[in-house]
């Protein structure tokens, strides 16, 4: 590139690139999300409007539908506290301090991610299915697991494990142990400085993690697909209602319910962009904070 | 309350922080530990805080044991060099913190704890800042509000970690005469951490300096700068030009020129000795004047820095090169130029024997 004039303009053209390309890449990001995003979204909700907003909310009073949303609603509700509290527990002890088998830890939490859903929900077919590790002792106590509600509240479980625990755990890390060793100096017992100090200090990242994990809980399907036995009314989530109505030709049924999860989707977006912007915000506010002159 | 250190060790995996480390410290004092990043000074006082443990070795506060209490337990005052405050509180709350995490028994009511922080806003004259967080003050602000926050719980002592580190030379030129008009109001026994040896001459009682984990000498800043027990603390505590020479008989063969005075009569015959000049105890004149004690040199660069002006000459004889420190008047007087013939000669030194020459 030829040295230009204005040093000020050269700053700022130096890292950019000419008009047509910049245009060009603009188009196709725009074109790409149009295909792949807006686009089927506008289908969802046509599809499921088809009919006019009469039969549209009438899907919803079909008992199946009702069971299969409140079927997800418990598997998320039951899910997503214990993530908390296990994510909450993981990311402190790892980010706050040093142990053997650390490592081991953070790999085992990574698991779910590299694991494929359906893996995941083959595992406690394994486990507690008839022909399963627990499964018989299980039956022989008449408490059923595979094919029946806690199976799927496992399989959720499993499946969302990571999201919490990996949102804190890079900030926790960062954030380092001084603002608890002070507390510590300051005469506060080990509960009194979780509450008061650590916790405080990852309040978005927490919020964040739990609106991913929800998403996820509540979207899921391989795994839950697996040990639900897809018995209508009674072990069906809204993700395995949808395709079962698809498959049943109710499409504007299967594409109501869908909507639903598509509304469940941009609200997580939304909320997930406050957060972003109120913790970025927060961040923005204090650049220098602790670390800027290490020494 | 005075602090007994005895005997620590502590080891992180194959490195030794610190190495059967003993100090004494006597009540109200103000203690420097000194010395170059790594030599276990922050490590040492991180264990008298009680927020490391010592692989062995015992602390005691008062002739009372407390190697095994932890930090909570020894009630002692820490500030930490990146401050550590609590970024998701205000000032007001930041100081308070102390006193509202105590056990129901022994807290002061609502009233009695916001009169006490008031108390401390004033002391660190941040009084119109209670509502601010600490990401809305200045680097000496958040020092002083991390020192009134270690206040707030009256500990028995003060422990500071590189207190100043991280601030602008003129403010930590501020903050730490105001550190040590501070403590000579409240008299708290306080350690501080520093690897700036003027910070520990100025504002320390006594220094102990220290390196690779030990103890090198400790003693009032003016015992430790004018006679420094080791080669090292020579070094450590300001600038210094060393000159290697051989004893021989009775008199020390630096280079090829004869510096000649008391203390080194009971040298052994031929043991290698290197003798430490500071640059600021060099004088520079045109002639020799029948002075055999110093040594001829040429000047190589000038440069002036504010009040002093540093010279660096080549001695004539080693070729090596010469650091003196003389004042602007002097200079004026002398007229120095690059290339200009002088003779160099030390007012004070100090030799150390060393077991290479180099």
């Amino acid at each position: 590139m030829p040295p230009s004039s204005k040093p000020e303009h050269a700053a700022i053209s130096a890292i950019s690139e000419p008009a047509v390309v910049r245009w060009l890449l603009i188009a196709a990001a725009v074109l790409f999300l149009g295909i792949f995003l807006l686009f089927p979204l506008g289908v969802v909700f046509g599809t499921a409007l088809q009919k006019g907003f009469a039969f549209y909310f009438h899907t919803f009073r079909d008992p199946d539908t009702i069971s299969a949303i409140r079927l997800t609603l418990i598997a998320a509700g039951i899910a997503v506290p214990l993530n908390l509290i296990f994510g909450v527990s993981a990311a402190w002890l790892i980010g706050k301090f040093q142990f053997v088998g650390k490592g081991l830890l953070i790999t085992l939490i990574d698991l779910p991610f590299s694991v494929s859903p359906v893996v995941s929900g083959l595992i406690y077919v394994l486990l507690f299915g008839l022909q399963g590790v627990l499964g018989p002792w299980f039956i022989d106590h008449d408490i059923r697991i595979v094919f029946a509600v806690p199976g799927i509240v496992l399989a959720t479980i499993f499946v969302t494990f990571p999201f919490i625990a990996r949102e804190l755990l890079p900030m926790m890390q960062a954030q380092g142990n001084d603002e608890e060793e002070a507390a510590l100096t300051l005469g506060a017992s080990g509960w009194q400085t979780f509450r008061k100090v650590t916790l405080p200090n990852v309040k978005w990242a927490l919020l964040y993690g739990v609106i991913l994990c929800n998403a996820r809980a509540m979207g899921e399907f391989g795994a839950v697909s697996v040990v639900s036995g897809h018995i209508r009314g009674l072990t069906d989530t809204m993700p395995l209602h949808v395709e079962i109505l698809y498959n049943d030709y109710q499409f504007v049924a299967a594409f109501a319910v869908a909507s639903l999860l598509a509304l469940l989707a941009l609200a997580t977006l939304a909320i997930k962009s406050i957060v972003e912007w109120k913790s970025g915000r927060r961040l923005k506010d204090e650049p220098l904070y602790g670390r800027g002159a290490q020494a | 309350m005075s602090i007994k250190v005895r005997d620590i060790t502590k080891k992180f995996g194959r490195f030794t922080a610190l190495e059967q480390v003993s100090l004494d410290i006597n009540d109200g004092q103000l203690v420097a530990l000194l010395g170059p990043s790594g030599c276990g000074k922050t490590t040492l006082l991180r264990i008298i805080a009680g927020l490391e443990f010592p692989d062995c070795g015992s602390i005691q506060f008062d002739g009372r044991d407390i190697t095994d209490q932890t930090a909570r337990e020894r009630q002692v005052g820490f500030v930490f060099q990146h401050y550590a405050l609590f970024r998701h509180l205000t000032v007001f709350e930041n100081v308070a913190f102390g006193l509202r995490v105590r056990p129901r028994a022994a807290r002061s009511n609502d009233s009695e704890i916001r009169a006490k922080v008031k108390e401390l806003l004033a002391l660190i004259q941040l009084e119109n800042q209670a509502q601010r967080y600490p990401s809305q003050l200045s680097g000496g602000q958040r020092q002083r509000v991390a020192l009134a926050r270690a206040l707030a719980v009256q500990p028995k002592v003060l422990l500071l970690d590189e207190p100043f580190g991280a601030l602008d030379a003129k403010v930590r030129l501020e903050l730490r005469r105001w550190l040590r008009r501070l403590h000579d109001e409240v008299h708290i026994t306080s350690v501080f951490v520093t690897h700036d040896q003027e910070e520990a001459l100025e504002v320390a009682d006594r220094v102990a300096v220290m390196n690779r984990g030990q103890i090198e000498q400790v003693g009032s800043p003016d015992e430790v700068y004018d006679s420094p027990a080791t080669p090292f603390v020579f070094d450590f505590l300001g600038s210094v030009n060393i000159f290697h020479g051989r004893v021989e008989s009775a008199g020390v063969e630096a280079g090829t020129v004869k510096l000649s005075g008391p203390g080194h009569e009971h040298a052994f015959s031929r043991t290698q000795i290197a003798t430490y000049v500071r640059p600021h105890e060099l004088e520079i004149k045109r002639e020799r004047n029948g002075d055999s004690s110093s040594v001829p040199a040429t000047v190589v660069q000038v440069h002036k820095v504010g009040p002093l002006v540093r010279v660096e000459l080549r001695g004539e004889d080693t070729k090596d090169i010469i650091r003196a420190e003389i004042s602007r008047a002097v200079f004026q007087e002398l007229a120095l130029q690059p290339g200009d013939r002088v003779f160099v000669k030390a007012l004070t030194e100090r030799r150390f024997e060393s077991d290479s020459p180099r």
